[in-house]
C-alpha cells in the first residue's frame, strides 16, 4: 500500500467535493435540516412533559451523521468512478482496491468531521444544546463504532456495486434508512415491539444510542453491549472486507471493471 | 527481448468466445498495431493484458514480468489512453493529470503537466472541466494522461477517435517522437488503416476472437495482387471496354467515359496494358493507378474468413 496514491485519490474526492453542490449539501444542508426539525419537535415535546427530550434527540441526530456519512460516502464515491466510467483509468494505474477504499474512508471521515463541528456549534447557537457535555471518551467511542458501521454497510453496497454494476445503486442511498428504526436512535430499545426489538438487540449501533440516553439520564454505561458492538463489528468488517474482494475479482472476470456497465 | 508476450491468451463470457488462444510477442520500443472490426476482441485482448479483465487462461509478459505476480512493478511502467473513457468530467484537465501524476509518484507534477499541455495544445484549456471540452479536447486529455509516467510500454486504444485531421495528424506525430525520444514500446489500435500504416512497425489482424495474420504494412500489401486503375477517355468508352475485356481485365466499372478495372500488380503487367491502350489510339483525359492498401487487405482477409 503506497500512501501517496491513497492521497492522491483524496485529492480527487476533494476536488469532486468542491466542483458539484450537491456532495456540499450532504455536509451541510441535510444534516442541518435534520438537526433543525428535530430540535424544535423535542424542544416542543419538551415543553409539554416533564422529560427534558432536547439533549437526548440532538445528541442522537449529531451521531446518527457519522453511521450515515460513512455508509453513503463510500458506496456515492465508488458509484461517481462508475458514472464518470474512471474505472478503466484507476485501475489500469497502480492503484490497489484497497488503497481506493481506504482514500474514501479518510476522506468521508473528514467530511463526517466537518459535519459534526459544524452540526455542534449549529444545536449550541439554536438550541443552547453542548455535545461536548457528553464525556469525550464516549464521544470517541460512539463515534468510532458508528463510522466502523457505516463503512461496513458501505463494503457490502461497493461490493454488491462490483457485481451488479449501476442498477443497484438504490442501495447506496437507502440501506441505511432501513437500519435506523432498528438502531433505537431516538428511542429506546424498550419502546420497540418484541419483533423489532429482537432485531435492534443484534444491531451494535443499538448499544450506542442507548449507552447515549444511559449517560444524558447519568445511569450506569452498559460496556457490556459496547463490548458487543465492537466484536460484532470488527467479525462483521472481515466479511464484507472478504466479500468485496470477491465482487472485485469477479467484477475483473465479468468485464464490469473495464467498461464500467 | 520482448516487451510484451502473448501466449495462448483466451477469454470467453458464457458460450461466446470473446479471445481465442491469441500469442503474439511486441519487442522492444517496437509500435505493434492491432487491426480488426468491432467485435474482433483487440479491445478484450488489451484490457487482459493491462489487468482491468481476468483472462481464463494463458500467459503475459510484460517487460519480461507476470503482471499477476509483478503487478506494481508492472503497472507503474505501463500506461492507457483511449478515447472512449474520458478522465472524470466534473475535474478540470490540470486537476485529472494532477491526480494521475501523484497516483504514478511523477517528480515535477506541475512541470510535467504543463510540458504535456503544451505538446497536446491544452495549456490555454488548463482550467476547464472535461465535461465542457469538445470530443477531440478530451481525447488529447486522454492521450496526456496516457504519457503522465513517461511509460516503457503504452496501450493506445483508438485514441484518436473523433480528432480533426490537423490535430490527428500532430498528435500521430508527438506519439511518434515520443517514441523515438523514449524508446517505449507501444501497442496501438485504429479504425483508421492509413494511420496504423504510418506509425506501426508490425501489424495483427484480428477477427473473430483470433489473430489471423502478423507482418510488416508492406508484406500485408503484397498479399493483394492486384492495382485498381481507372481510366477517363475523351471517346470511344464502349470500344475501350471491349477492348479490356478481350484482354481479360476484370472490369469493375464502365460509366460514361470512365471505365475502372483491376490489373494483377505486376509492373510489367500494368506497364503492358496501359502501352496498348496508347498504341489503339485511345486518347486518355484522367488516369489513376491506385495501389492496395490496408483496408483491401483487411477487407480481403476478414471476407476471406467468412
Amino acid at each position: 500500500m503506497k500512501w501517496h496514491r491513497i492521497l492522491a485519490l483524496m485529492l480527487k474526492y476533494w476536488y469532486i467535493t468542491i466542483a458539484r453542490a450537491d456532495r456540499l449539501f450532504d455536509v451541510f444542508y441535510w444534516p442541518m435540516i435534520d438537526l433543525v426539525v428535530w430540535g424544535f419537535a423535542s424542544k416542543f415535546i419538551t415543553e409539554l412533559s416533564e422529560v427534558n427530550l432536547l439533549s437526548v434527540l440532538l445528541g442522537a441526530v449529531i451521531l446518527w451523521t457519522f453511521l450515515w456519512r460513512a455508509s453513503q460516502d463510500m458506496s456515492v464515491y465508488v458509484l461517481e468512478d462508475f458514472w464518470s466510467r474512471n474505472l478503466y483509468h484507476l485501475f489500469s494505474s497502480p492503484i490497489k482496491v484497497s488503497e481506493h477504499i481506504i482514500a474514501i474512508i479518510l476522506f468521508g471521515l473528514g467530511r463526517s468531521l466537518v459535519t459534526f463541528v459544524f452540526l455542534a456549534i449549529l444545536a449550541f447557537a439554536l438550541y443552547a444544546f453542548n455535545i461536548f457535555s457528553i464525556p469525550l471518551f464516549f464521544l470517541i467511542i460512539a463515534i468510532f463504532l458508528l463510522s466502523l458501521l457505516g463503512w461496513i454497510l458501505g463494503l457490502v453496497i461497493t461490493g454488491l456495486i462490483f457485481r451488479f454494476g449501476q442498477r443497484i445503486q438504490v442501495l447506496a442511498w437507502s440501506v441505511v434508512w432501513i437500519l435506523q428504526p432498528f438502531s433505537c436512535v431516538f428511542y429506546p430499545l424498550s419502546a420497540l415491539p418484541p419483533w423489532a426489538a429482537a432485531i435492534a438487540r443484534v444491531t451494535p449501533s443499538t448499544y450506542v444510542f442507548e449507552n447515549l440516553r444511559n449517560i444524558l439520564a447519568q445511569r450506569p454505561l452498559d460496556y457490556g453491549g459496547l463490548g458487543y458492538a465492537l466484536i460484532v463489528e470488527v467479525i462483521f468488517l472481515l466479511l464484507a472486507s472478504w466479500y468485496l474482494k470477491k465482487s472485485f475479482d469477479a467484477a475483473k472476470k465479468s468485464g464490469l471493471l473495464a467498461t464500467g456497465n | 527481448m520482448f516487451a510484451i508476450e502473448v501466449i495462448n491468451l483466451r477469454k470467453t463470457y458464457g458460450k461466446v468466445v470473446a479471445v481465442d488462444d491469441v500469442s503474439f510477442k511486441v519487442k522492444k520500443g517496437e509500435i505493434f498495431g492491432f487491426l480488426g472490426v468491432n467485435g474482433a476482441g483487440k479491445t478484450t485482448t488489451i484490457n487482459m493484458i493491462t489487468g482491468l479483465l481476468q483472462k481464463d487462461s494463458g500467459t503475459i509478459k510484460i517487460l519480461n514480468h507476470d503482471p499477476e505476480e509483478a503487478w506494481e512493478y508492472v503497472k507503474n511502467r505501463i500506461n492507457v489512453s483511449t478515447a472512449y473513457y474520458p478522465l472524470s468530467d466534473a475535474l478540470t484537465i490540470r486537476q485529472n493529470l494532477r491526480i494521475y501524476a501523484k497516483i504514478y509518484g511523477v517528480k515535477n507534477v506541475e512541470q510535467k503537466i504543463m510540458s504535456l499541455m503544451q505538446q497536446f495544445e491544452l495549456s490555454h484549456l488548463a482550467d476547464r472541466k472535461v465535461a465542457d471540452l469538445s470530443s477531440g479536447e478530451r481525447t488529447r486529455t486522454a492521450l496526456c494522461k496516457g504519457l503522465i509516467n513517461d511509460p516503457e510500454v503504452l496501450f493506445l486504444d483508438e485514441c484518436t477517435v473523433g480528432l480533426d485531421p490537423d490535430i490527428a495528424e500532430k498528435t500521430r506525430r508527438i506519439i511518434k517522437n515520443y517514441q523515438q525520444k523514449s524508446g517505449c514500446t507501444i501497442l496501438f489500435t485504429s479504425h483508421y488503416m492509413y494511420e496504423v500504416e504510418e506509425l506501426c512497425d508490425r501489424i495483427a489482424f484480428m477477427d473473430k476472437g483470433k489473430i489471423i495474420k502478423i507482418a510488416t504494412a508492406d508484406k500485408l500489401k503484397k498479399a493483394i495482387k492486384k492495382h485498381t486503375i481507372e481510366i477517363t477517355v475523351k471517346s470511344r468508352a464502349e470500344e475501350l471496354k471491349n477492348f479490356l475485356m478481350l484482354e481479360q481485365m476484370n472490369i469493375l466499372l464502365a460509366e460514361d467515359n470512365t471505365i475502372i478495372f483491376e490489373v494483377t500488380c505486376e509492373r510489367d503487367k500494368i506497364y503492358k496494358i496501359l502501352n496498348k491502350i496508347f498504341t489503339k489510339g485511345f486518347l486518355l483525359s484522367d488516369l489513376h493507378i491506385k495501389k492496395p492498401t490496408l483496408d483491401d487487405i483487411f477487407i480481403k482477409i476478414a471476407r476471406g474468413r467468412k
